[in-house]
């Protein structure tokens, strides 16, 4: 579904991106991981073509999206979330949830017909607050409500981008639940990027690790694990070297 | 939170929703032009003459005002340059609809033939808008590529560029004298006519699936640009409404009053109307339509103890420019204390179901 190609970027004088390949497929979670500037995000918005990336190629179902910019890819196919939450405040939340599934009936008519907002809304439990403005709503749910809002886009790719941030235990679990839900309703293919590595073990079938702009590993979770890059990437310099 | 999302609402339903929603809205702005039909026709069958001059004024202020909110309310952009585009309605119908005789006086070296063209005044209002459609649309291309106060100080160029043409134009123009001779065709009836439709149709497109986008895009572009919402083509479609609605204003001010001068067009009725929407809260429609009623008696009342009153036998001094201090003092008001204006989030209808659901408890 998604292949993203020896993609890199320069900011200034950071390389924030070198030569980074990945891949997911419909129906697979893939988890992002790696520390803090790795360049997770940069290439979460690569992907979702906020950022232009300097070389490299992103395509989704075949169909080359480098670098048209963040319209193109929604229209494309490709949703997403942020990692600071960014709902339309004063929109009530059904409003939220119908902003993208207009979208969703100009560019995918098919997707659109299968959506159904109130249906949205009572999955991710916000049935009883549809009439309410978005920025009322308590941290967990607008948390849920930007899942929401992203599925009603009707996407082939879903990114989150730290989707468990600030969620305590139970939220996150509930959320894990969520998201495999989406695995089987939907199918489309997910990329998770979270620092929460019990939430991320849980629910990736893969798992892809950066550090410094680069993939240092990918592959099954429990194989990721046991690879030495991974291992001193995360419990630092392992004392046999 | 994990059923299939398979089955949904079949075919009709999907289209009877929308349908529902269009309606809604229609009765929406109904609601909200019925206080306005009210004064209008209280003033229509009560008020002396004096007053229903009065009104006319109020109501293409009224108009004027629904067009800012229908770009402003939407987009969240301050535009300081609608009036430019009353001043082209305006003078869009005086230059096509004045009799020859007149123009023979006014202007009879007008460019393009148009000393010697003398359309009906229906006619002319089209052409009139259609000029305004183009303006708007150029103007748009720039104004839609910014935002924030980029977009505002764009719209303030526009003002002073339309302003100094008016003026300098003189063989089209007239210049700084009053352009007259106008057919004083519209009277109080197909003022409110005009301003019921003004205020429907400004409703419908803020509910409508573009209304919606921009006004979500005007909360978090990002956001919006990752739902695939093109919001400079949503921009643009907003801003030219919101001129061929203040075009409108324009035409109609010249077909009651009969004289036009570019003065009238400028500044002074920027900050009257803006203030009337800050006022009255510039999210909704309603709030458009608040601010002009409170306003425009708020300053009539003024603009009565200006020339100095006695009130229980006490003198009051005279207060020249009084209304100007009371404008300036409104908008600061409000903006300190009632940011989102009298009506704030709801519109009138929406207000209503809300407190008759609540009492119905």
């Amino acid at each position: 579904m998604l292949s993203v190609e020896a993609v890199s970027k320069t900011f200034g004088g950071v390389q924030a991106l070198r030569s980074a390949s990945l891949a997911c497929e419909a129906g697979e979670i893939l988890g992002l991981i790696g520390p803090n500037g790795a360049g997770k995000s940069t290439l979460v918005n690569a992907i979702s073509g906020v950022l232009k990336p300097d070389t490299g190629s992103v395509r989704l179902g075949g169909k080359e999206i480098t670098g048209h910019g963040p319209e193109y890819c929604a229209r494309a196919g490709v949703a997403r979330t942020f990692q600071t939450i960014r709902l339309f405040k004063d929109l009530t939340v059904r409003q939220n949830v119908e902003v993208a599934h207009i979208t969703c009936q100009a560019v995918r008519p098919e997707a659109a017909a299968r959506i159904g907002v109130d249906q949205l809304l009572a999955q991710y439990q916000l049935d009883g607050f549809a009439d309410v403005p978005a920025g009322t709503l308590s941290y967990g749910s607008q948390r849920r409500l930007e899942i929401a809002r992203a599925l009603a886009l009707g996407p082939s790719l879903l990114l989150l981008d730290e989707p468990a941030a600030g969620l305590n235990e139970g939220e996150s679990e509930t959320l894990a639940v969520a998201i495999e839900g989406i695995r089987r309703d939907v199918g489309c293919a997910t990329i998770v990027i979270d620092h929460d590595l019990r939430f991320i073990n849980r629910l990736c079938d893969r798992l892809c690790v950066m550090d410094q702009g680069q993939v240092i590993a990918s592959g099954q979770t429990e194989m990721v694990w046991r690879d030495p890059r991974v291992i001193e990437v995360y419990v630092g310099q392992s004392e046999t070297s | 939170m994990s059923q299939a999302i398979e089955e949904t609402a079949s075919a009709p339903a999907a289209v009877a929703q929308p349908r529902a929603a269009l309606t809604r809205s229609l009765i929406g702005g109904l609601v909200t032009s019925l206080p306005v039909l009210v004064v209008g026709l209280l003033i229509l069958n009560f008020a002396p003459t004096y007053y229903t001059y009065l009104a006319l004024g109020a109501f293409v202020n009224l108009i004027v005002v629904v067009g800012l909110q229908v770009f402003m309310g939407n987009s969240n952009i301050a535009n300081l340059g609608h009036s430019a585009f009353v001043g082209l309605g305006a003078y869009g119908v005086a230059i096509l609809s004045t009799p020859l005789a007149m123009k023979k006086l006014s202007i009879p070296h007008a460019p393009f033939g148009f000393a010697t063209l003398q359309l009906d005044p229906v006619s002319s209002a089209l052409i009139a808008l259609i000029a305004v459609g183009i303006v708007a649309a150029v103007s748009g291309k720039v104004i839609s590529r910014l935002s924030g106060v980029a977009a505002t100080i764009v719209s303030l160029a526009l003002l002073i560029i339309v302003h100094s043409v008016f003026l300098n134009w003189t063989d089209l123009f007239k210049g700084n004298q009053a352009f007259f001779g106008i057919p004083k065709v519209v009277g109080l009836p197909w003022m409110m006519v005009f301003s019921v439709v003004v205020i429907v149709l400004a409703r419908l497109f803020k509910d409508s699936r573009w209304g919606l986008q921009l006004r979500a895009s005007a909360q978090s572009p990002q956001a919006s640009a990752a739902l695939g919402i093109d919001a400079k083509k949503l921009r643009l479609m907003s801003w030219v409404l919101s001129a061929l609605i203040c075009g409108l204003a324009g035409i109609l001010y010249a077909y009651f009053a009969g004289t036009i001068s570019p003065k009238l067009f400028y500044f002074q009725m920027i900050f009257n109307t803006l203030a009337m929407l800050i006022l009255g809260g510039m999210a909704t429609v309603t709030g458009a339509v608040t601010g002009v009623i409170v306003l425009s008696v708020g300053l009539e009342f003024i603009r009565s103890i200006e020339s100095g009153v006695t009130i229980a036998g006490i003198q009051l001094p005279q207060l020249l420019g009084l209304s100007g201090v009371a404008l300036g003092v409104v908008i600061v008001l409000c903006m300190a204390f009632r940011p989102s204006g009298i009506s704030g989030r709801y519109e009138l209808d929406e207000l209503l179901s809300r407190f008759f659901r609540r009492n119905a408890k």
